[in-house]
């Protein structure tokens, strides 16, 4: 694919995908909750809030780290185009299907805690420092499992590259051959997203967290790269755990969005379903339940396969 | 555009990028820049090994390299008392011995690079090199790297063994308990 197409491509994706994050996050919370704009209003909302954070003011506080604080949500953005850029859409087409598209993917989960981090620490402030502190914790707990269980989808295709991993699921799925990988793939992939029940270094206990001195385009840079990662991720979890193109009638692609949607409505439905957790109890649960269920999933994977 | 001109040019970027960064590490003021400009260093070394054909090994090291990097910062500002590490600091230190040493490493690693015959063999398009590794790996040095393994492994257990014996809690090996919750009855003097 040439290079001015492959850029189009995944920004073209990348837009529609933040998008939806925000109209299925509105339409969650009509729902659910009962509060927000409805009818033609959810679908307005996204655009109106744009504007409003392009005319709000930029905050600036006492020493920061300018290039840092730019720089984190040009990362994350960045990052969520990687991870995009190695999913498949179709047989054969993708915007790049490198033999080693799974650990590109898993680099690209593991800088966003870099990315976090920097944002969190750039604005020289004090809660914002204690969410990145607090999404290291987190994202050291969490990519393990992810890793294992993201890990276990490449052993029946017997290869990294994210095209063989869909291919091998012509007869039957991955989240049927292997019942635990989506649940803890979905959980990590909140908690990577820190959307939601795993929303703790942004969380509202911590004012904000680290986007707490983010105003006007900083926080519309932010939230618009977080919402590319949480669609990555589920265009991710869809190739590889719901057979991406696969499916009866209708075309590839269109399988490849519905699938991805539903995914996606889950983990953003999430924010208004689930009650936020503590970090003690999550941390302790990734390295006393996930990963050995990861590990038994890995191992019942590869026993099966024997 | 000719391929090997963008390798040839993407190679020097990220090569003087590694280098740049990597001078950058002891320049900066602050821990957290520290880590940050050795991580930027890494990732170019990484881009390189891919653009040596070594696709699997240089996207690893960019992936391990992420954790690493933020567990360090986390560990250099727990152990400096410098809770933010934004505090103003030194990364150089000893200046003479750093100096002396900077020297010589640097004209070792000279004669290495001016002296040494290096192969040229281009990688056969055809041969999986992921694969390949992956054989070596679990056939001929299988036992080379599990012993490797398992000893990093139990070196690690015994640092934090050794370091962690007292926590705040009490020691390790007494088993560390928070403090209760119930506020205990003092004895009036």
């Amino acid at each position: 694919m040439a290079p001015g197409v492959a850029v189009v491509s995944v920004a073209v994706a990348m837009a529609i995908g933040v998008y939806a994050v925000a109209v299925i996050d509105g339409i969650a919370g009509r729902l659910v909750a009962g509060a927000g704009r409805r009818g033609v209003g959810v679908v307005l909302d996204p655009p109106r809030t744009v504007v409003l954070l392009l005319m709000q003011r930029r905050h600036r506080t006492e020493r920061a780290d300018a290039q840092g604080w730019a720089l984190a949500p040009a990362l994350l953005g960045g990052l969520a185009a990687t991870g995009l850029a190695v999913v498949p859409v179709d047989r054969g087409t993708a915007v790049a299907d490198p033999g080693t598209g799974f650990v590109v993917f898993a680099t690209a989960i593991a800088f966003v805690m870099i990315a976090v981090f920097l944002h969190g620490w750039s604005p020289n402030s004090l809660f914002p420092l204690i969410g990145a502190y607090r999404y290291g914790a987190q994202a050291l707990s969490l990519q393990i499992p992810f890793l294992l269980a993201m890990l276990a989808t490449a052993l029946p295709a017997e290869s990294l590259a994210v095209m063989d991993i869909v291919e091998a699921q012509g007869d039957v799925w991955n989240v049927v051959r292997q019942p635990l990988g989506l649940p803890i793939y979905l959980m990590v992939g909140v908690g990577v997203g820190f959307w939601g029940p795993l929303n703790l270094p942004d969380g509202a206990d911590l004012v904000g967290g680290t986007s707490a001195e983010d105003a006007g385009t900083d926080r519309l840079a932010w939230e618009v790269a977080r919402a590319a990662m949480l669609f990555a991720i589920a265009a991710m979890g869809a190739a590889v755990f719901l057979g991406g193109w696969w499916g009866p009638l209708l075309p590839g692609p269109v399988w490849m969005a519905l699938k991805t949607l539903c995914l996606l409505v889950v983990m953003v439905a999430s924010r208004h379903l689930l009650a936020r957790v503590r970090i003690e109890p999550f941390v302790v649960a990734c390295w006393a339940v996930f990963i050995p269920l990861a590990l038994v999933n890995i191992f019942v994977s590869g026993a099966l396969l024997l | 555009m000719n391929r090997s001109l963008v390798v040839d040019v993407l190679f020097w970027c990220f090569a003087a990028g590694s280098v740049v960064t990597g001078f950058l590490v002891f320049r900066t003021d602050s821990m957290v820049r520290a880590a940050f400009w050795l991580l930027a260093s890494f990732v170019g070394v990484g881009a390189i090994l891919v653009l040596l054909a070594a696709e699997f090994l240089g996207v690893v090291l960019i992936l391990m390299m992420a954790g690493e990097m933020l567990i360090m910062a986390v560990v250099m500002v727990m152990f400096m008392m410098n809770p933010a590490g934004l505090n103003p600091m030194f990364m150089v230190h000893q200046h003479r011995f750093a100096v002396a040493a900077g020297v010589v490493s640097f004209a070792g690693l000279s004669v290495v690079a001016l002296t040494v015959d290096f192969p040229d063999q281009p990688v056969d398009p055809s041969v999986d090199a992921t694969a390949e590794l992956g054989f070596e790996l679990l056939g001929d040095s299988m036992l080379v790297f599990q012993t490797a393994g398992v000893a990093l492994l139990a070196t690690m257990v015994g640092a934090i063994a050794l370091a962690s014996r007292n926590g705040r809690f009490g020691t390790a090996d007494e088993g560390s308990h928070e403090p209760p919750l119930e506020i205990e009855e003092l004895e009036s003097p």
